[in-house]
């Protein structure tokens, strides 16, 4: 099972199925199972903000959602995090593909790409990066245990370091 | 015609059916018109009332009803398309248009100048649209959508503004954990 099928698996362990997204090249090796996968309902959202609204709608009636983006996308989301997802307590996942590392191109990812960490945490919300896909099984799993526990979003980045997809 | 008399028709027209609420006097309105846990008050993401509502009604089969402002959905356009692309058939949307930031000093809004949601709402795919300015064509409009199957609906409901009413209570926390708790029944000792 790779990186991608990890985490559809995982989503499903965790009765998971509302899904939005805003595409992203890389995610898209994710998001394209998920599509074709009849379990889920993929949304795609016009923004990053949108699709977390999107999610706590979903879960406010009681099914579960997770969001899919850019972390440029994440700067777009800041607010709805901050001012909805927190004071309401929500169990968002955000699967982020995390830019500006190792490999990077592109200047205008860079400052956005290294501040999601940095936010998460003055936000005071949980967040893994992943690199490989060593343990990636069990650390999904406690990645979903404590984003229900907390009742608070996490953020679980992907680097091109785990999945080797395009930069775009 | 007024927001407060408006919400309350609404309210009435509702039954059972969830209503999210943006932020500010919409809200606070909401709670004084008669506060029921199916009532998801928002504080803050101005922008996304019609967005959770969008998420409510594909996670559900009920009707799910969103009071907005223009001030809001301006802020988030692109929700209109996303509406518009995934038409739940179980979404009304009204969206009380004063045409200005009432709560910021009153600045006219783009729907002032000439902005018109109701078209913008047409353009991205939703048919069942309306403006109405008076509570006689806002209750008939209102009722048109919850009793057919087929939404989306839209409905720009031209508002005078007025006096604000007293805040209602602002505990996010527990809205969520109210609302929720009406689809998801809570765990009982037991268990």
């Amino acid at each position: 099972m790779n990186w991608a099928e990890q985490i559809v698996k995982t989503l499903k362990d965790w009765d998971t199925s509302m899904i939005v997204y805003v595409p992203d090249i890389s995610i898209d090796q994710v998001t394209s199972l998920i599509e074709a996968d009849p379990y889920f309902r993929l949304v795609p959202a016009t923004r990053e903000e949108e699709a977390i609204g999107i999610a706590v709608g979903s879960y406010a009636t009681g099914r579960n959602a997770a969001v899919f983006m850019q972390s440029s996308g994440f700067g777009n989301s800041v607010n709805a995090l901050a001012s909805l997802c927190i004071p309401s307590r929500t169990p968002i996942p955000m699967f982020i593909n995390l830019r500006g590392g190792p490999g990077e191109f592109n200047i205008a990812q860079v400052a956005m790409g290294r501040a999601v960490i940095p936010i998460m945490d003055q936000l005071g919300l949980p967040h893994f990066v992943l690199e490989d896909d060593g343990k990636m099984d069990k650390l999904l799993d406690g990645a979903m245990k404590l984003c229900h526990a907390n009742r608070q979003p996490l953020a679980i980045c992907l680097t091109q370091m785990l999945h080797g997809g395009k930069i775009a | 015609m007024r927001r407060f008399e408006g919400t309350q028709l609404v309210l009435r027209l509702a039954g059972d059916s969830p209503i999210v609420s943006n932020l500010g006097p919409s809200s606070d309105e909401l709670w004084h018109a008669g506060h029921r846990d199916r009532n998801f008050y928002t504080y803050g993401n101005m922008g996304l009332c019609s967005s959770i509502a969008l998420g409510m009604a594909m996670a559900t089969d009920e009707q799910i009803i969103s009071l907005d402002g223009d001030g809001s959905l301006l802020m988030n356009m692109g929700t209109i398309a996303s509406i518009g692309r995934e038409k739940p058939k179980n979404l009304t949307v009204v969206v009380w248009d004063n045409e200005q930031w009432g709560q910021t000093g009153g600045q006219t809004s783009h729907t002032g100048t000439g902005t018109d949601l109701e078209q913008v709402a047409q353009s991205c795919g939703i048919t069942n649209t309306k403006t109405v300015s008076d509570l006689e064509d806002l209750e008939a409009a209102v009722s048109e959508a919850l009793a057919s199957p087929d939404g989306p609906n839209f409905i720009v409901a031209k508002i005078e503004e007025a006096g604000y009413m007293s805040v209602a209570p602002v505990e996010p926390e527990f809205t969520l954990y109210r609302f929720r708790n009406t689809f998801v029944e809570p765990r009982q000792p037991g268990d």
